[in-house]
């Protein structure tokens, strides 16, 4: 016994001494040092504006917790999102970060956000798997009289903020550009992100109310991609089988659309220049969009959760947030500006600014 | 189990024009192949009443390591790494089922749960692509006018075949599945088979893993995610008893292709992918209805 806890002090004294200065951050692996570089990348710096340093709060302690409860960290969307986070959390000495890995389910990410409760936080980010199932959780951090900041998808009860964009929105613009591309009339098919989800929901709605203005564009088909690569292949494959004339994929995830890029490929039908209308906002979906791969990509940026920690500080210090307004849900809403969808004309000007240090996948139709 | 194959193939020839067309019958096949390649490690280890929850996520392992590797190594070093992992997760499920006497399905549910942590960690959370041409080739070509996936999956078949029918450890594995005890006292090695049962379909899920990380050309950590149980359900719809000791691999294929037909049927037909669940569920309750009455007679 007395051996373990030797051991056990042994182990305790060499985290403590590493736990400093250049100490590599949960998930998303970076370093203080290099988020702060980062953090001049970032687009919405300029949105409730912060000095670097630590940060005063009046009737609390020095040291400030900060819980961020994540849906999940199984796509890089969210952990790009964490490092937006872990970005400003860094500028700020005397914060500290709790975050929590949803795993994608409701449940429990509910349990994380009472965990949070428990451990004391002082403030809690939020951005929830699904609205409607957080609204419980979200009420109990409203009831513990301390800052809620939602993010991404929204919650239907009371919060101190909403921070997201629009998909509806985003999703217009992208269809527009469809809508124009196409000369108001074609055939296309959809893939869809997981069913179900807010942002699919979204995302499909504006383009139907972009399509209900263009009678002649025709919607053959439409799958669920899941967000991801594997099932819209062999979805891909099944369209192409069926409809010998496809002018354009409207595809609600850019892994989605390499997957169909990809059975376009195998099918021998790269030549029929089915055009790719898709969303996420990466940098490497902006460079497809430059090669010509993708014709326009929803530039949805994940890079909204260093707002996030600043609206639960300026909350905490009791300043007022500029900008913020009242909505449908009850609390209040800060809107971001839409960024514009990504096209051939503005792709040079994105590259580097959207999010994931990751390399397009080659384009099999341009091997 | 056949019967039930032809009668699905009519009715979706007479659904769709375009099913029954070469092009489409060829991409049926590819599309099965990984998860057709699951199910057959898969029916080994049903074969000895045991069940591996592990094979998606070892998949998902085999698959960031071939991407972690394949451009700075090559294919020669990246492959072998991949299965090398594979067959490992294998082993330790084995190891601790047949040696340390834990149960198959909280064993393969832990290995489940570990291994996919271990992919989360290898990538960061994000996926790596795979530029080699070479490697695109194998998961999208063809050879002799026949996706090169279909073939792995067709060659996995036959060894499968003959392994299970006709080596002693084949035999075995039936033994092991119908009665352990008696297997036992008739000098069957069951803990080493046991072990081995589990390492095989360790490597059909780094086989699998192989296509997968090939046609798609991205290694990305959730890969595979929840296909242990498309892999199951193979392996019932083929009409092989979860009690263990009755089946065949030959089965378990017909049944990847009647579950694979039956999605690629409600694709060309565009019904609404919400529906699409209900005629997948319905059609394993309904085979395994079929079957239990036909055991009964």
């Amino acid at each position: 016994m007395r051996k373990i806890l030797w051991l056990a002090a042994a182990v305790a004294s060499l985290m403590v001494s590493q736990a400093r200065a250049d100490e590599k951050l949960p998930v998303t692996g970076k370093t203080c040092t290099e988020l702060q570089a980062f953090y001049k990348t970032l687009p919405f710096t300029d949105i409730l504006p912060m000095p670097a340093g630590p940060v005063k709060v009046s009737g609390k302690p020095s040291d400030l917790t900060i819980g961020f409860s994540q849906t999940g960290f199984n796509h890089p969307w969210r952990i790009a999102m964490l490092a937006a986070l872990q970005a400003e959390a860094c500028r700020h000495p005397n914060l500290k970060l709790v975050v929590l890995d949803g795993n994608v389910d409701v449940a429990k990410q509910s349990n994380d956000v009472h965990d949070l409760l428990t451990r004391g936080v002082d403030a809690v980010l939020l951005s929830p798997v699904e609205s409607a199932a957080l609204a419980p959780a979200a009420r109990a951090v409203m009831a513990a009289n301390i800052p809620l900041i939602v993010m991404d998808r929204d919650v239907p009860t009371d919060k101190t903020l909403f921070i997201g964009q629009s998909n509806v929105t985003m999703a217009e613009g992208v269809a527009g550009k469809m809508a124009k591309d196409l000369g108001g009339k074609g055939n296309i098919v959809v893939i869809t992100g997981l069913k179900g989800s807010s942002p699919a929901v979204d995302r499909d709605q504006g383009m139907k109310n972009v399509l209900a203005k263009y009678p002649g564009i025709k919607v053959l088909a439409t799958g669920d991609g899941q967000w991801i690569r594997d099932p819209a292949v062999p979805l891909m494959e099944d369209f192409l089988t069926t409809y010998p004339k496809i002018d354009a994929l409207f595809s609600h995830a850019e892994e989605s659309s390499w997957g169909a890029e990809l059975a376009i490929a195998r099918a021998g039908r790269c030549k029929d220049h089915i055009r790719i209308y898709t969303f996420d906002g990466s940098n490497a979906g902006f460079k497809a969009v430059k090669a010509g791969t993708f014709q326009a990509d929803g530039n949805y940026t994940p890079y909204i959760a260093d707002i996030g920690l600043r609206a639960a500080l300026y909350a905490l210090m009791k300043k007022p947030i500029p900008g913020e307004k009242t909505y449908r849900f009850p609390g209040h809403e800060l809107v971001l500006p839409d960024s514009p969808v990504v096209t051939a004309a503005n792709a040079d000007q994105w590259i580097g600014r959207g999010w994931g240090d990751f390399e397009p996948t080659a384009d099999p139709c341009r091997k | 189990m056949l019967a039930a194959l032809v009668l699905l193939v009519t009715a979706a020839s007479l659904l769709s024009p375009r099913f029954l067309t070469l092009p489409n019958l060829l991409n049926v096949l590819r599309q099965v192949s990984i998860v057709g390649i699951l199910a057959i490690g898969m029916t080994f280890v049903i074969l000895a009443r045991g069940i591996d929850l592990s094979v998606g996520s070892i998949l998902g392992i085999a698959v960031v390591l071939f991407a972690g590797s394949m451009d700075r190594l090559g294919m020669a070093v990246a492959i072998p790494i991949g299965f090398v992992a594979a067959a490992a997760a294998g082993a330790v499920n084995g190891i601790g089922i047949a040696y340390a006497g834990i149960p198959a399905f909280i064993m393969t549910l832990g290995m489940l749960s570990f291994v996919r942590g271990l992919a989360f960690i290898y990538t960061g959370g994000t996926p790596i692509p795979i530029n080699s041409q070479q490697f695109y080739e194998l998961g999208n070509g063809y050879l002799f006018g026949v996706p090169i996936p279909a073939l792995i999956l067709l060659a996995v078949l036959a060894a499968s075949g003959f392994v299970l029918g006709l080596t002693p450890f084949g035999r075995s594995v039936y033994a092991i599945g119908s009665n352990e005890d008696a297997a036992r006292l008739s000098g069957v090695p069951v803990r080493r088979f046991t072990t081995l049962v589990y390492v095989i379909s360790g490597l059909m899920s780094g086989l699998a893993g192989l296509v997968y990380a090939s046609q798609l050309s991205i290694g990305t950590p959730i890969a595979g995610q929840g296909y242990e149980l498309d892999a199951i359900a193979a392996v019932v719809v083929g009409g092989t008893s979860l009690f263990g000791g009755k089946g065949s691999v030959g089965g378990t294929f017909l049944g990847t292709l009647i579950i694979g037909v039956l999605a690629n049927i409600l694709n060309l037909t565009g019904v609404d992918p919400f529906v699409q669940q209900l005629f997948k569920g319905g059609l394993i309750i309904l085979a395994v209805l079929i079957m239990s009455r036909s055991g009964r007679r």
